[in-house]
């Protein structure tokens, strides 16, 4: 059908786009550093940054940064994660607590939570528990405000049906608030582990004796451009495959 | 038990503390105004009490003092400067936004080829290439904007090419057999319907810039507010810290509200 | 006598104080016997207050004032070993499959583990639903779903079903096919049925007896009886007796509708110009 045959032309050409602009992207990135004179401290030639990330990779060099990130991030989501869920279960036993609470939390969207770093840093210093403070910080809001919504908004009618069963109160929280409100709270998760990551590299970027964050920093101070870029890249992807785990445990998670 | 027809009996009369209850109950933002109040005076106790006080100030000290902070040499000046680094950037994120958004979302072909790169590019972590834009800019600034404004552009790009493509064909089949032309499509149908995403782009995009701008600050900054709060960070001046802070937060609150009042005064035929 | 199974004594019911804008009197000085075994309806406009009612008899609600008893227990809260409830909106929860809502069910009232699958196929079998055991709610049409739900109900084999319009969602074929169904059923295990619905004829084929309520506040205006054997054949349909019992359901209800209506348009013109000055009702 000419229907089908003018759509799959169709996407061929935009995948023919998206493919032409990243090799013109790449190509210009190279020629442009290799005969541009452009200086390297500036831009690095791409082959320059994959030879850097290979060594990376080779000599395992990322590894203690990683690890304090990961440290970092585990700790402070495990800290917004447990006290978010409990805390927001509790408040959306009523709807009342529902009505004072949830305006409090979603109104603290509004200020970007980064302000409290410079707080932190005072408080714990540069070591990892400022990172780890800002990370349950700006994970909080979301986990919480999904989890009042999704306990808070259980369709009553579910409550009555097993109330007038005769079910005790573990009983409708084991075997109808929670699996009402899981797929409304997974989401909360995922977001919440996302922002703490950002967070915390952020973190570590602006004020940090160590971390990824700080890695990438400290090159670009040392003018080490090329080993920069690699790390970035080494960031990047590792940020990639974490979003794209926490997604597919949320997915799985929903299935019924 | 007998009854006069047509009567339900009175509820019992009421103590005090019931009647309080009562009142409580009815207004949840008095709850939450109590609420708000009791953590002041946690803050208070705690800071007074029980931390160091190079550490944590009471919020009646650090409120108080705040016009030390105005005061402070140089600080009124970087309030200032990083205002207008905000709404520099603001704007032109708005403008860079409007013209990609619109590119994207009105054409079929760019739309598929683009929009998944702009995606992705939305999804990095942009924190990690903060260096490189203080390489590329300096440590004015232009930075500050620079990485606002990428901060600031996804979100009015990905809320106006939704905006423009969620329009239901039936307006334009409409359209097109009363005779209008291409503009008249574009003029009076895509872009009203476009308004309403457009703004929620815009407080989005509000959020992002305030972003952007206030992670480089706090990098790198020699004369704008991220300089003052290393400045007092380090020498440990809590009072100060806590007071520029909450001016910060002040002028976050104030124009991510300004942008969502925008918003939802212009997209009251949204509302069901 | 054990002949009566529920006794609603001098029940009236208002929800929220008077003076306040939600005030609503939903029952007024309601008394009612109910025999062991008949399929009582409750019938009448809406907010007539019977499914508030249903609410009082099945302890889901305390009345303001009156009582109820099932058997000698007065009600104060939900009996689940004597009442099971069929809900018209869907409350099967959709996260779990038709068996296991089903064994949920019982797990709830207090059944034994062993004992939960073999009466949890039982029950599916008896409403036709053996071989959709394991789909999941979302899968069924809404007929089969409240098949279902009327199966979680049988398997906790309580004495007392209490159903509030349980067809009231679905489509007048499969209404139709429903009620012999259930009118079957009746006529095997011998329970006590209270019934609400809208439909007229609904309420003739299924009950022994329907209760015809007025409009708000909702009192029993009359209680018609309807001598005929269960299970009720198709034939009953289009005899006779039907047609006359139908009318008379219809002479007394026609006023009581109309007076519904002229209530709930008086309402919302209330509520519409409330919202307009600011006032509206507390949600």
């Amino acid at each position: 059908m000419s229907a089908s045959g003018d759509r799959r032309r169709a996407s061929l050409a935009s995948r023919g786009m998206q493919f032409a602009f990243v090799v013109i992207l790449v190509g210009v990135w190279y020629l442009g550093t290799t005969y541009g004179g452009i200086s390297p401290i500036l831009l690095p030639n791409p082959v320059a940054v994959y030879h850097e990330l290979m060594d990376v990779l080779a000599t395992g060099e990322y590894v203690s940064d990683l690890r304090i990130t990961l440290m970092e991030l585990v700790t402070a989501f495990s800290i917004s994660s447990t006290v978010g869920v409990t805390l927001g279960y509790l408040i959306s036993r009523s709807q009342y607590s529902i009505r004072v609470f949830e305006p409090l939390f979603a109104g603290m969207y509004s200020v970007p939570v980064i302000l409290f770093l410079p707080l932190y840093i005072l408080f714990f210093g540069l070591g990892p528990a400022s990172k780890i403070a800002l990370g349950v910080t700006t994970s909080f809001f979301p986990i919480i405000l999904n989890t009042i919504a999704g306990f808070g908004y259980v369709d009553r009618i579910f409550v009555l049906s097993a109330r007038s069963m005769g079910a005790s109160e573990f009983q409708l929280f084991r075997w109808v608030l929670l699996p009402a409100a899981l797929p409304i709270i997974l989401t909360g998760l995922r977001i919440g582990f996302t922002v703490a990551l950002l967070s915390i590299l952020g973190s570590e970027t602006i004020a940090s004796l160590a971390g990824l964050g700080h890695r990438i920093v400290q090159l670009g101070e040392g003018m080490d451009t090329a080993r920069m870029f690699a790390y970035i890249a080494f960031v990047v992807v590792i940020a990639l495959i974490l979003n794209m785990a926490v997604s597919t445990l949320e997915a799985r998670a929903k299935r019924p | 038990m007998t009854m006069e027809p047509g009567t339900v009996p009175a509820p019992p009369n009421r103590t005090a503390w019931q009647r309080i209850k009562k009142w409580f109950l009815a207004r949840p933002w008095a709850a939450r105004l109590v609420v708000i109040l009791m953590l002041f005076i946690a803050w208070e106790i705690a800071a007074r009490f029980f931390v160091d006080k190079i550490f944590l100030s009471p919020p009646s000290i650090v409120f108080t003092s705040l016009h030390t902070v105005f005061e402070t040499n140089g600080v009124p000046r970087a309030l200032e400067i990083s205002a207008s680094e905000i709404l520099v950037a603001f704007l032109m994120s708005v403008a860079i936004g409007l013209i990609v958004g619109l590119g994207v979302g009105l054409n079929r072909f760019s739309h598929r080829s683009f929009m998944p790169i702009i995606l992705l590019l939305y999804g990095t972590p942009q924190i990690t290439i903060l260096p490189l834009f203080i390489l590329y800019f300096g440590i004015g600034p232009a930075s500050k904007i620079a990485f606002g404004v990428s901060h600031g552009i996804f979100p009015i790009i990905v809320t106006i090419v939704a905006g423009v493509q969620n329009i239901k064909p039936i307006l334009i089949t409409s359209a097109k057999s009363m005779g209008a032309s291409r503009w008249h499509i574009f003029r009076w149908v895509i872009f009203p319907h476009m308004i309403p995403s457009f703004f929620a782009g815009m407080r989005l995009g509000m959020t992002g810039v305030l972003l952007g701008v206030l992670l480089a600050e706090l990098y790198v900054s020699t004369a704008g507010i991220g300089y003052f709060t290393s400045l007092f960070t380090q020498s440990f001046n809590p009072t100060k810290l806590l007071g520029l802070i909450s001016v910060l937060a002040a002028m976050a609150i104030g124009l991510n509200e300004i942008v969502r009042r925008a918003e939802l005064h212009y997209s009251r035929w949204r509302m069901n | 006598m054990n002949d009566i199974a529920v006794k609603v004594r001098n029940v009236s019911h208002q929800f929220g104080e008077q003076g306040e804008s939600l005030h609503v009197r939903a029952l007024l000085d309601t008394s009612l016997d109910i025999a062991r075994g008949e399929l009582l309806c409750l019938i009448g406009p809406s907010g007539c207050g019977k499914s508030t009612l249903l609410n009082v008899i099945g302890g889901l609600l305390e009345p303001t004032t009156g009582t109820v008893h099932v058997g000698n227990t007065q009600v104060k809260g939900p009996l689940p070993q004597q009442v099971a409830y069929v809900f018209q909106e869907n409350a099967l929860f959709p996260w779990s499959t038709v068996i296991e809502n089903v064994k949920l069910g019982m797990m709830f009232q207090g059944v034994a583990r062993t004992e939960r699958e073999p009466r949890a196929r039982k029950s599916l079998t008896a409403v036709g639903l053996a071989d959709f055991a394991d789909h999941y709610p979302g899968q069924l049409s809404g007929g089969m779903r409240q098949r279902a739900a009327l199966a979680r109900a049988l398997s906790l084999e309580t004495e007392i079903i209490l159903m509030d319009e349980p067809f009231g969602a679905l489509d007048e074929q499969t209404r139709m096919v429903l009620g012999e169904d259930l009118s079957a059923l009746l006529s095997q295990t011998g329970k006590t049925i209270i019934f609400v619905t809208h439909s007229l004829g609904e309420a003739v084929f299924l009950a022994d007896r329907v209760a015809v309520f007025s409009a708000r506040p909702g009192t029993i205006k009359e209680i018609i009886a309807v001598e005929e054997p269960h299970p009720r054949k198709p034939a009953f349909m289009t005899s006779e007796k039907f047609t006359l019992l139908r009318n008379q359901l219809y002479s007394l209800l026609h006023d009581e509708i109309r007076k519904a209506v002229m209530q709930s348009t008086a309402s919302e013109r209330a509520a519409a110009s409330g919202r307009g000055t600011g006032k509206g009702a507390p949600s």
